[in-house]
């Protein structure tokens, strides 16, 4: 008998590996002649590069090329195909953001590349950037979206005819995802094909982006990606040093490999917008809602980027209201360029709205849970479908229960614990479920294992452990007889990337489709080969159970079998559809955040002293890295509400563009978490029935944490991060 | 990272022999290599003095002595400090992280770089890195800067916490240079920013930090530090408080404090230990004093909630070494 891995806690499969320091990363690959390449950035923040001399570093020892906008290499434009950038690298002299690659310098060694591109100097004709969101008036509008009650005539009428009203203006400067390893790539080409090793997402992706910049087929570009160290969404786009390294590799003929320093990742590689939100309510006096107005002015670069649409996936989609208006407003800045960060919209889009709301539960003198049930939505109100499956009343209520919510001082600043003020808070969490499509392949092999393979990535996440955990379930065998593998754009065409929370809610049905069609191959095999002891059997009188083929009293382990047959492996490839993104169902997934915070009475100290969250994410795949997954998320909203902010200067300069000015949390800064999730499998989106869950944690828990410094202090923080000068 | 001469001489006589204006001397390195390899330190010789005989701590009748190379670790560890001078185990405990602290020395520690984000960035002008070329913090991010000691010139703060403990005890340096020995204050190494933020100190080209003294101070037993930061650890003070008082019965006899994030120097705050001086210890005394902490602050845009901090934080360090009593 086995027992389904589903669910359970399974160490991850790679975890020895990286513990032990042998799995490679993009940088670890030493190929022979290998050379190395120094990215040189702009130091202005907006203007032409008049001229560059090179001279020196031409002379440096080791040097091999010095590349600039004047004696640059070639790459094609790839924007229309979903690049992130409009411009195309090294192509002219115009600088459109301070923190834009002007060069690229490739010597013999690191060192050697590092110390020549110190010697180039630049001359820029330079203009005043546009970098401040906050001397910016509202920016460019895609259209408001509305739903008004029957004679209502506009949202501000709404609003005004409200007994209760509350209006939250928020705001955030520019943060960074920082991933554990910084973004390195290894080019290697072999005669006309290029092999690139390099941390991504989405390996196929990149392999095609990368390739359109070549001006090469597709098929001539193979990514490796096993092992990336954070994505964060940083890694969805191919950026431009690994362009420019595929490039300048099979110009010089060599092996080529670019690490970019962390200082150059701050403006190389994509951040999230600074973002400005007003969210206006109007209630009755019993806290249910009349109208929702959600509106948001986020920096777009001129270059493009990553459009921050902070509504769409938080009050669109949160609570029954029969008046909501959004307004996603985006306002074209001189900045480098924005990417999707962990909760893209959503994260700041529900610092918003959940502040928003409670303020409405301090006005109204209504408890907060008690304000969210009230407004409780079964349909999508702006969209009006209902959704596929929702729990969120029951997360409210075990999380109210597990956290102790029931003592939460109901007045602000009313509970001490010597100089400290005690105080509770908590939010709504919502991010998008559902399943895109995806592929994978499994194969029986001759040595008793199973290849389970498919074409997405693990940045982290657990994905080489959910393919284990999926196929052992599928083929009833030990998760250690599966030999996962991924991060390898080689591997059949339709892999799911790692992105909205979806690899592992895409990427089990496909391994579970792939593992049926494995075993019906097997079978085929095993009634068609000569060799096998089932030879000339019916196949339907012939069965696979828990590895082993049998029909009446003969049965065979595969392994076996495959040996009989003399056949190193069986294998079957599926690819599967994802769910109709505007078919009748919404799908959602939810969460509610609990937490407590100190606030020393004197300086204004927070620490984060306890975190209680419950999900509602449908069926969890491994437990135990979904429960890392959570728990990073909510790292990331402390860090989101006390910490993680890149003001930037009126010259286009980040001030804090460096780990050392920009905070992240430090363990010191996390308290235990207790997280739990609900056991309410989705029967709407797919038969294993998980929507995913990897950004949700973040969503929402800024604001948990702002509305218990506010419960303690009674100071309400608006423009993050909340630090202590801001409650004194 | 400029290419540079490396020796490693045997003993301090060697040392100081070698050193010239433009050697710079390697302990632990935490602030000289990534200074290095920002390029704002680009020197051309580099001594690592670690070989040196001056890693011992030793009790003599001047007090305690520590070798300028003993590790911040080691002395956060050491049980004369921990009993006799809590502040400066507290101290050095909320100061970097672990390895940094188990990496790091003493002299080292003293000499540290201003954390001001325009002088570890090349791309940008900053006075003390190139004098001259103007300060962009006087009217920029200056959230993190100076409000004590300031000049138009160069706003940075101090960023050491050890020196603020160590200013508060009127700690003594001992120096070696190719012209012999000398010891002095703590307080007279460190110079004001002026118009030249680019000397620092009062150190000769190429002279050594032998070891460092904390005089005997029999109440300094107790002694507090208080740091207040953004990030519960890792990260340098807003504001910190040194604070030492001897008292009898509910009255203060004396007391030493100096505060840490303030000044562009560890900042010793005579008025407010003059205004403790016989008064009751109470928190409305604490709260009377500290507001003499104020005197001659210089706000900058984005720091003026700092000398609000640092007398809340005075107050605060009073309070809590009450109770360790
Ligand atoms: C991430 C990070 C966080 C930090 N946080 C804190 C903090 O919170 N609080 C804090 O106080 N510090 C902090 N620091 C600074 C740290 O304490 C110092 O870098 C360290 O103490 C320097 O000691 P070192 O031995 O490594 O000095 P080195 O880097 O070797 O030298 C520093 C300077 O002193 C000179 N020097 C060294 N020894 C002598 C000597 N004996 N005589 C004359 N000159 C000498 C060197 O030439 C150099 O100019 C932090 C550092 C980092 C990197
Ligand atoms: S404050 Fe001092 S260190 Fe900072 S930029 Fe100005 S001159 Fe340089």
């Amino acid at each position: 008998m086995s027992v389904s891995p589903i669910g359970r806690e399974t160490a991850r499969v790679d975890g020895p590996l990286k513990v032990t320091g042998r799995a490679p990363y993009a940088a670890d690959y030493h190929p022979d002649g290998l050379v190395y390449g120094h990215l040189i950035l702009a130091t202005v923040g907006r203007g032409t590069v008049r001229e560059m001399d090179v001279s020196l570093a031409e002379a440096a020892p080791g040097v091999l090329a010095v590349y600039t906008p004047f004696r640059s290499i070639r790459i094609i434009n790839d924007f229309a195909g979903r690049g992130a950038e409009n411009y195309t690298v090294l192509q002219d002299t115009t600088v459109r953001f301070r923190g834009q690659i002007i060069g690229l310098v490739v010597a013999d060694t690191l060192e050697r590349a590092r110390d020549a591109a110190a010697l180039v100097t630049a001359e820029y004709t330079s203009t005043t950037p546009r970098t401040s969101l906050a001397d910016s008036g509202p920016g460019t509008s895609p259209g408001a979206e509305q739903v008004l009650a029957p004679g209502v005539g506009s949202i501000d009428e709404a609003l005004a005819s409200a007994p209760v009203t509350i209006t939250t203006t928020v705001s955030q400067h520019a943060q960074h995802h920082v991933a554990m390893e910084p973004h390195a790539t290894t080019a290697v080409w072999q005669d006309d094909q290029l092999t690139l090793y390099c941390g991504s997402q989405g390996p196929q992706r990149h392999a095609s982006a990368i390739a359109a910049s070549l001006g090469v087929e597709p098929a001539k570009v193979r990514v490796i990606a096993r092992y990336t160290g954070g994505g964060f969404g940083s890694r969805v786009p191919a950026w431009n040093e690994a362009k420019l390294c595929a490039a300048a590799a099979r110009a010089l003929g060599r092996p080529l490999k670019v690490v970019l320093t962390r200082e150059q990742l701050f403006t190389t590689v994509g951040h999230r917008s600074a973002v400005r939100q007003t969210v206006r309510l109007g209630a009755e006096s019993d806290g249910r809602l009349i109208a929702l107005s959600h509106e948001s002015d986020a920096e777009m670069p001129a270059v493009a980027g990553w459009p921050l649409m902070p509504a769409e996936g938080t009050s669109a989609v949160l609570y029954r209201t029969p008046n909501i208006r959004i307004d996603q407003r985006l306002v074209t800045l001189d900045t480098p360029s924005t990417w999707a960060m962990r909760g893209p919209g959503e994260a700041p889009g529900a610092f918003a709205v959940e502040t928003a709301f409670d303020e409405l539960a301090t006005r109204t003198g209504i408890d907060p849970v008690e304000l969210r049930l009230r407004n409780y939505a079964v349909r999508e109100p702006l969209g009006g479908r209902r959704f596929s499956s929702k729990y969120l009343d029951q997360c409210y209520r075990v999380g109210a229960m597990r956290f102790g919510w029931d003592r939460r001082p109901r007045r602000p600043r009313s509970r001490t614990d010597g100089d400290w003020l005690i105080g509770m808070g908590m939010a709504t969490a919502i991010y998008q479920g559902g399943r895109g499509s995806s592929s994978a392949r499994v194969q029986f092999r001759d040595d008793g294992r199973v290849t389970v393979a498919s074409g997405t990535s693990d940045i982290g996440t657990g994905a080489w452990t959910m393919l284990a955990v999926a196929g052992a379930d599928a083929l009833g065998l030990p998760v250690a007889a599966m030999v996962p593998e991924l991060g390898d754009s080689a591997l059949p065409p339709g892999g799911s990337a790692a992105v909205g929370s979806g690899a592992t809610a895409s990427t089990v049905p496909a391994v579970q489709a792939a593992c049926r069609s494995a075993v019906t191959a097997l079978i085929r095999a095993a009634v068609e080969n000569p060799r096998s002891p089932f030879h000339g059997l019916d196949p339907a009188d012939v069965r696979y159970r828990q590895g082993r083929v049998s029909s009446g009293r003969r049965s065979m382990g595969f392994r076996d079998l495959l040996r009989a047959m003399g056949v190193p492996d069986v294998q079957a490839v599926e690819n599967t559809e994802g769910i109709d993104r505007d078919g009748p169902y919404a799908f959602q997934s939810f969460g509610a955040h609990f937490c407590e915070v100190r606030v020393h009475r004197l300086t204004g100290d927070i620490r984060v002293s306890r975190f209680t969250s419950v999900f509602d994410v449908g069926t969890v795949i491994n437990a135990r890295t979904a429960r890392s997954q959570l728990i990073g998320g909510i790292i990331w909203g402390i860090g989101g509400a006390l910490l993680e902010s890149d003001p930037i200067e009126p010259d286009g300069r980040y001030a804090a563009a460096n780990m050392a000015d920009y905070l992240v949390p430090v363990n010191a800064d996390v308290p235990a978490i207790d997280v739990h999730w609900l056991d309410h499998p989705d029967p709407q989106v797919s038969e294993v029935g998980a929507r995913g869950l990897g950004e949700l944690g973040n969503v929402g828990s800024a604001a948990a944490v702002g509305n218990a410094v506010f419960n303690a202090t009674g100071i309400r923080v608006r423009d993050l991060p909340i630090t202590l000068d801001k409650l004194l | 990272m400029r290419e540079f001469q490396f020796a490693r001489p045997g003993s301090v006589a060697e040392a100081v022999r070698e050193a010239d204006p433009g050697t710079a001397f390697l302990a632990g390195g935490t602030t000289l290599v990534d200074l290095m390899k920002l390029e704002v330190m680009t020197p051309g010789r580099v001594l690592d003095i670690n070989r040196l005989p001056l890693r011992a701590i030793e009790a003599t009748g001047e007090g305690l002595e520590i070798g300028s190379l003993v590790r911040m670790r080691d002395v956060a560890t050491h049980t004369l400090v921990r009993r006799d001078y809590p502040v400066v185990a507290q101290a050095l405990e909320a100061s970097a992280s672990g390895q940094l602290r188990t990496m790091a020395s003493i002299g080292g520690n003293l000499l540290q770089r201003t954390r001001c984000g325009y002088f570890r960035d090349v791309s940008v002008p900053c006075n003390k890195r190139r004098p001259g070329s103007g300060c962009p913090a006087v009217g920029g991010e200056n959230r993190m800067h100076a409000v004590l000691g300031t000049s138009d010139s160069c706003v940075a703060t101090h960023p050491s916490d050890l020196a603020v403990a160590l200013v508060a005890l009127d700690a003594t340096v001992r120096l070696r240079s190719r012209t012999g020995e000398r010891t002095i204050s703590l307080r007279d190494l460190y110079l004001l920013p002026g118009d030249t933020p680019h000397r620092e100190h009062d150190l000769q080209p190429g002279e050594l930090i032998t070891a460092v003294v904390l005089p005997r101070l029999p109440w300094a037993s107790h002694s507090i530090y208080v740091k207040v930061r953004d990030r519960q650890s890792y990260e340098f003070a807003l504001a910190s408080a040194a604070v030492a008082v001897r008292r009898e019965r509910d009255t203060i006899v004396e007391a030493r404090v100096a505060v840490g994030g303030m000044g562009t120097r560890p900042w010793r705050l005579a008025a407010v230990e003059a205004a403790l001086a016989g008064r009751p210890a109470t928190e409305a005394s604490y709260e009377a004093a500290s507001a003499r902490a104020l005197d001659g602050v210089r706000p900058l845009r984005h720091n003026a909630f700092k000398p609000e901090l640092m007398r809340r934080t005075l107050v605060r360090a009073l309070l809590e070494l009450e109770r360790t009593r």
